[in-house]
């Protein structure tokens, strides 16, 4: 399996400011010294392995919108909520079908919040009448709110208007559902309104996890074991890891989020092997969150008891190979 | 992970605060039994009319998020009692893992028992 983060910040998307741009441009200038470079592509050269990250890199603003790959050409494309990263994914998949791969979308919703869904007037596949369109949720309400948000006071192209063939599916907790090319089961997240995480297993037996807008709550830690259960032996893990422990049990306690250190307890327990760090808090800049990336992997490190676990920091663009 | 015991020792500062000392790791397999004594601690330290229990965290070789927010929960139930939590000399990594949770921002600090009993 692969997975492709199209869009990976939480609440809001975000963009890069001038002067952020420049402050990257003056970092890289320094760490040069000096030294010249024959062209462009030796000057990339140079800043893709002296720079870190956040001074070459950005980890991007799109909401979330997460794709996972299983299967081939033939296979329905499986994505992970309609944030504004679905603009890009919807460009992409365009192209991927002009050069053959199935006109089918398994989309799975966390939940309907603006941050989860307002991607998907953008989408272009849904005005191609080849496609068809199948939205799995949790909430038998999915289909309201998708119609709500292109109804004329806030969008100008109604729903009914779209062209591919949609439908709607709620999913219940506790089943496995065959879809595509991989197997699907499902967890009750605490959230407003709640929200659902997801596992996707392929034929080989590797498994993603897909956890974002949930709050691990202080004063129901018991309820822990479901989710380390649900992450059991996992290669991958996505998870909400918006808030500092400290702002999600004081400040932002029942704000809907998790910590990366709460994160990185569940996967440990749950020996899953690899931790993407996922939803992240909007007023954070690049330099924050590799902050955060770096901080938890020393975490990870300190806690450690069996074996490692990989913490990864997701970032518009990134792509996992699982 | 692996289960680990944790061990206490208590000792009073006149009549200023109480000062508890757990030792060993605090992770999912300890974290009831931490909450509880330290519900305890907080009991007692009320009972004897002591406004502050100090946790000295010298002697914990990690605490995960379960220890850190049992921590807090015994906030919530000391503020009941007018008792403050405070803790007191973390070890290298104890100095860490409250730095990288944000902890050493909702929590006082204090290099030693000392300072944290007088403080
Ligand atoms: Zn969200
Ligand atoms: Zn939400």
């Amino acid at each position: 399996m692969k997975v492709r983060f199209w869009g990976t910040r939480g609440s809001l998307a975000v963009a890069q400011k001038a002067a952020s741009i420049g402050d990257k441009i003056a970092a890289a200038l320094v760490a040069a010294r000096g030294r010249t470079f024959a062209d462009v592509a030796e000057a990339r050269a140079f800043a893709e392995s002296e720079l870190d990250f956040a001074t070459f890199g950005t980890y991007g603003g799109a909401t979330s919108c997460v794709e996972v790959e299983a299967g081939g050409e033939g296979d329905a494309f499986i994505v992970c909520d309609l944030g504004s990263g679905l603009r890009e994914f919807g460009l992409d998949a365009m192209g991927r079908c002009a050069r053959g791969h199935a006109r089918v979308y398994h989309v799975f919703l966390s939940h309907l919040h603006w941050d989860h869904i307002c991607g998907f007037p953008f989408f272009v596949p849904v005005f191609d009448p080849a496609a068809e369109v199948v939205i799995h949720s949790g909430h038998p309400d999915a289909e309201t709110a998708l119609r709500r948000q292109q109804e004329e006071i806030s969008f100008p192209v109604a729903f009914d208007w779209l062209r591919a063939n949609i439908s709607f599916r709620t999913l219940e907790v506790g089943t496995r559902y065959p879809i595509g090319a991989v197997t699907v089961e499902m967890i009750e997240q605490h959230h407003s309104h709640l929200s659902y995480g997801y596992k996707f297993t392929d034929a080989a037996g590797k498994s993603v996890v897909y956890s974002t807008d949930s709050e691990h709550k202080i004063d129901k830690m018991d309820a822990e074991t479901a989710f380390v259960g649900f992450f059991g032996g996992c290669d991958l893990v996505i998870c909400d890891t918006m808030y500092s422990l400290a702002d999600s049990i004081s400040m932002k306690e029942d704000w809907g989020h998790s910590s990366n250190v709460v994160a990185i307890d569940l996967c440990h327990e749950a020996e899953a092997k690899r931790l993407a760090l996922f939803h992240h808090e909007p007023t954070y800049s690049d330099a924050d969150l590799q902050r955060m990336h770096q901080e938890s992997i020393r975490y990870e490190e300190l806690t450690r008891e069996t074996a490692p676990l990989e913490v990864l920091c997701a970032y518009d663009g990134l792509v996992v190979d699982v | 992970m692996g289960t680990s015991i944790l061990v206490w020792s208590v000792v009073s500062h006149d009549g200023a605060a109480r000062v508890v000392k757990p030792a060993g790791k605090i992770d999912e397999s300890t974290a009831t039994p931490f909450g509880e004594r330290l519900a305890e601690e907080i009991e007692a330290a009320a009972t004897d009319g002591l406004a502050k229990v100090v946790v000295d965290l010298s002697h914990i070789e990690y605490m995960s998020s379960r220890g850190l927010r049992g921590l807090t929960l015994g906030q919530r139930k000391a503020s009941e009692h007018k008792v403050a939590i405070v803790l007191a000399q973390p070890n290298e990594i104890m100095r860490e893992i409250l730095a990288i949770s944000r902890y050493d921002k909702v929590f006082k600090v204090f290099d030693s028992v000392a300072e944290a009993v007088a403080g």
